[in-house]
């Protein structure tokens, strides 16, 4: 088999014990940076890009230490969500529904070595999948059109209501909220500025990392300074992170489907691993119903959208090496890397650079062996950091956001915004409307206008484009069952309440 | 964040929130109006705000009908606590250029601290210690270019 | 999904500066160029040819360090021309990437600003636009496929990286106005903008599209591949290879051309010594085989014109795409 083979020889170079100690670096240099709200795979990268050009690193040894950063940022993004319930970056989001209730009910280390595990089984499930199937999966993609993407993300909003416990008015209202927020800022089409008001600033839109952060990071803290002095809570316990990795085991299934799903999700360009996570975890919720316990510390909503997270990362690299087409926010850095070494990305990758494609497969299979077992040693040093007291901790937080954010556009104006959507958090939080579907909106709003707009483009303006094809009504039935199903069980929640 | 027990089934923020919400899906309609349909657009920029904004506006709506629960909101001093950390964060936002990274974050740091409950002899040293080990992280480690203190250069 | 400042290649530390400052001489220049400005996504032309530039200034040692790419999409160039005009005016280590595309939009008046906003510092080759369809398509020949606009307009969906109105479209209307469409039918044809050629041709595989208009160099390798049939490159002469075999427009009997040019702009109140410095320091760079080959790797025809005189060749650039733009009814 030639795919094998080229693979094996990917291995050999990957293993070299030069290349194993930078894998070691980055993914644990990946990992704290990933795990620093506000700061992701940009800066992780960005702080390893001297290493690789001015020490002479070969292209494979600068391309195995950067993809393990890469990899390494997209783990360590959930551990300050299941510790601090602060997202280290926007997939990791669904991971605090779960992850933090878990951490406030002492099972923090097991949410982590779980989520360490399905993450792990997500990106090899990918990188497997990425390995066997890239050329066919492509022509899979390429079968989605701009009224295909408009039903994928329809699926996302019409799931929307599944995200928490709480109402499904408020979930809605959110995912509009965050729809509207998006629009902000000049038009990509036809250049026009929208609801920006005069300000330069907001020609850009509203950045979604400054939207994240203040949503979650500065509204945690604003609940946090609720509680009076004498009554801060004692140090949370983590406890180890290895009945969690054998709690996996029962999780098997639901890592199983979620690394699927998110792997769908991120091979589609444009849908990626917000999306992955997000679908996971919904359509999780939706199997189990009324035997789950998502939302109040279920292991898992935490398997779920970190399998899928991951998966879907993996599932990204398809479109991104076969097509040169990034998929996500995440993959542009890694196809921006890659070009930075003279690897351009296409049709002729896999023909005309095999030994680099799969130097990389085999990088991101020792990347992910690596990460696994160097979590249960960072549980212990997370652990640790828990200790710290809280008035050590919460402004640590606060200040390593705060200056990630600045240093997005060296703007004050963005430290303003994340204080305004901060307030917004909090009130939201207060209100029992769910600040997920707010960030989500955002995220996916322009791919989801913009398709629309390419849609109508297409038809001059004839909306039946958006339901003639077998897959976008595929999704569309899909929708509705889900919706119809979630609102029935609301109701019959609520008749039991009653 | 439900599992506080402090939940109130005072409706009156839910009745607020969708007011404003309304005004807000209102206000996000009537302005879409003013966004100028391009050169050959079958849709133009202002259909997708108006297309949000409608069920926005309808559940709102529908909120100010049929409010949830809400958390209770917090007392008088937790409140000035919070509002200290926000005038607290902007300020430091507005000193960041005039004044440099490194006085402006040490300044914050300890203050920070300080709101968030340590004595002046925990915030100093800690604050000290932490605002210059995120001026060596960002400018040294991450390369990122930081204001430098008038008169200073790294 | 938005992708915001992605800053990739750091300013660097102390490492940097000991181990290129002694090995070299540097040109006359007071600050080195560190910092370029991709006003787009990564993976497009503008983000390529910071990347490329700014790899190559480091390479031959005509700057100190790295040179950092900051990705700062929106509104087509729009936000990084704004954002340079309204804070950064003076920086002298700072380049941002332009086009044909930005000139049109100048041309437009989508910008915050006019040609006088900035100073021009050079251009380092062109792209060249070409049109595309599928290898299982049914038009076979450029002839073909305007015939059937000509007939239907509203029969054939073509797409670009531009905007309606923007360059991949005005380029693609050219020469449905060459085959003889009546400019009251313009409006009917169909375009649809995606974040890129690649995205483009990849939607047109797909079929959801019938043909593109864009530039060679992000698509080549489609073409390589077999994937796509070029059906007129929009030069007066025929491509060097390996692209020798494209056909021009201009070969099959319609008088359009359509080119896009590389180059940069920087700040409007740069000194004059150090913009003089910055034109020479990518004058050097052009000169140099590392640029010839990094080029025709790409696509691009190498071609040089700096300070004053691609000044001049910028004004005159705006004026015919505002010429053109009025014809075909962009703009009133």
């Amino acid at each position: 088999m030639e795919i094998f083979d080229s693979l094996m020889h990917g291995f050999a170079v990957a293993l070299q014990p030069e290349h194993l100690l930078l894998a070691l670096i980055g993914c644990t240099v990946g990992t704290l940076v990933g795990a620093l709200p506000g700061l992701g795979p940009v800066n992780g990268v960005a702080l390893m890009i001297p290493l690789a050009f001015n020490f002479g690193l070969a292209p494979t040894a600068a391309l195995i230490l950067l993809v393990s950063v890469y990899y390494g940022c997209m783990y360590g993004g959930r551990i300050s969500s299941i510790v601090l319930n602060i997202p280290g970056d926007e997939p990791a989001m669904m991971t605090t529904l779960d992850g933090y209730p878990m951490a406030r009910a002492g099972r923090g280390g097991e949410a982590l070595g779980l989520s360490a595990v399905a993450s792990f089984v997500g990106a090899t499930i990918a990188t497997i999948g990425l390995t066997l199937f890239a050329p066919l999966l492509v022509t899979v993609a390429i079968r989605f059109g701009p009224a295909e993407y408009f039903a994928l993300f329809m699926l996302a909003f019409a799931t929307i209501g599944g995200v928490t416990s709480g109402s499904f008015t408020k979930s809605f209202i959110a995912a509009c909220l965050g729809l509207l927020l998006g629009t902000v800022g000049i038009d990509p089409v036809s250049s026009v500025a929208r609801y920006t008001f005069g300000w330069y600033e907001l020609y850009d839109g509203i950045d979604y990392l400054v939207a994240l952060i203040g949503l979650f990071a500065i509204s945690e803290c604003l609940l946090f300074l609720e509680r009076d002095q004498h009554q801060r809570v004692a140090p949370m316990q983590l406890g180890s992170a290895v009945p969690g990795m054998r709690q996996s085991l029962s999780c098997a299934s639901t890592i199983g489907r979620g690394s699927v799903i998110g792997f769908i999700a991120g091979v589609l360009p444009g849908a990626g691993a917000s999306l992955g996570s997000f679908l996971s975890y919904v359509l999780e919720k939706r199997w189990w119903g009324s035997k789950g316990r998502f939302g109040s510390g279920d292991p898992r909503g935490v398997a779920a959208p970190e399998s899928g997270n991951n998966a879907a990362a993996g599932g990204a690299l398809i479109p991104m090496l076969s097509l040169g087409i990034p998929g996500s926010g995440t993959t542009a850095i890694l196809l921006a890397l890659l070009l930075s070494m003279n690897i351009t990305p296409g049709p002729l990758l896999f023909e005309q650079q095999p030994e680099m494609v799969w130097g990389l497969v085999a990088a991101l299979f020792i990347g992910n062996v690596m990460l696994l077992v160097l979590n249960i040693p960072l549980v212990g040093l997370f652990a640790k950091v828990l200790q710290a007291p809280s008035w050590f901790l919460m402004p640590m937080v606060v200040l390593v956001a705060f200056v990630g954010v600045y240093s997005l556009n060296n703007s004050p104006f963005d430290l303003y915004m994340m204080l305004a959507f901060g307030v917004l958090g909090y009130v939201l939080r207060k209100l029992e409307i769910p600040t997920v579907p707010v960030v989500l909106g955002l995220l996916l709003g322009g791919q989801m206008e913009f398709n629309l707009r390419r849609a109508m483009a297409i038809t001059g303006g004839d909306w039946s484009i958006l339901w003639s094809s077998g897959i976008s009504i595929g999704i569309y039935l899909f929708a509705i069952t889900l919706l119809v199903a979630g609102l029935i069980y609301a109701w019959l929640v609520k008749q039991r309440l009653e | 964040m439900s599992d506080d027990a402090s939940v109130s089934h005072a409706a009156l923020g839910d009745r607020i929130a969708g007011a404003v919400l309304a005004l807000l899906a209102l206000g996000a309609w009537w302005h879409s109006h003013t966004f100028v349909t391009g050169f050959m657009q079958p849709v133009g920029p202002g259909v997708f705000p108006r297309l949000v904004s409608v069920p926005l506006g309808v559940l709102a709506l529908y909120l100010i009908a049929r409010p949830g629960i809400n958390q209770r909101w917090p007392g008088q001093a937790a409140l000035v606590r919070q509002l200290g950390m926000l005038l607290l964060l902007g300020c430091y936002g507005a000193v960041l250029e005039p004044l440099g990274f490194v006085p402006a974050t040490l300044l914050a740091t300890v203050l920070l601290m300080r709101l968030f409950g340590a004595r002046w002899r925990q915030a100093l040293p800690y604050g000290v210690l932490l605002g210059l080990a995120l001026f060596v992280l960002f400018e040294f480690a991450l390369g990122i270019p930081l204001p430098d203190m008038p008169g200073w250069s790294v | 999904m938005p992708i915001n400042t992605t800053k990739i290649i750091p300013r660097l530390g102390i490492s940097a500066l000991l181990g290129v400052g002694l090995a070299v001489s540097l040109p006359s220049q007071a600050l080195p160029i560190d910092e370029c400005i991709a006003p787009a996504d990564p993976g497009g032309g503008w983000d390529f040819t910071c990347r490329s530039v700014g790899k190559l200034l480091h390479d031959l040692d005509l700057v100190e360090g790295n040179v950092q790419v900051t990705n700062m999409p929106g509104g087509v160039g729009a936000v990084a021309f704004s954002n340079v005009a309204g804070k950064r005016a003076d920086d002298s280590n700072l380049m941002v990437a332009t086009s044909t595309v930005g000139m049109t939009q100048i041309a437009q008046g989508r910008y915050p600003g006019d040609a006088d906003t900035m100073r021009w510092l050079g251009m380092l080759g062109t792209d060249v636009g070409v049109i595309l369809v599928d290898a299982d398509s049914p038009y076979q020949t450029l002839d073909q496929l305007l015939q059937a606009i000509v007939e239907d307009p509203t029969s054939v969906v073509m797409a670009g990286s531009s905007g309606a109105g923007g360059w991949d479209h005005i380029r693609a209307l050219m020469l449905a106005k060459a085959a003889g469409l009546p400019g009251d039918r313009i409006g009917a044809l169909r375009w649809v903008q995606f974040d890129g050629g690649g995205p483009a041709v990849t939607q047109m595989m797909g079929g959801h599209v019938d043909a593109v208009s864009t530039d060679l160099g992000e698509i080549a390798g489609f073409i390589e591949s077999g994937d796509v049939r070029a059906l007129a490159v929009l030069s007066e002469e025929p491509l060097p290879e390996p692209f020798d075999e494209l056909p021009t427009a201009v070969s099959q009997g319609y008088d359009v051309t359509g080119y896009n040019w590389r180059g940069f702009y920087t700040g409007g109140e740069v000194s004059d010594d150090d913009y003089a410095a910055m034109v020479d320091t990518l004058h050097t760079l052009y000169q140099s085989d590392e640029w010839k080959e990094v080029a025709a790797q790409n696509g691009l025809v190498p071609l040089w014109r700096g300070g004053d005189e691609f000044s001049d060749f910028v004004r005159e650039s705006i004026d015919s795409v505002e010429a053109i733009s009025r014809e075909i009814g962009v703009i009133q």
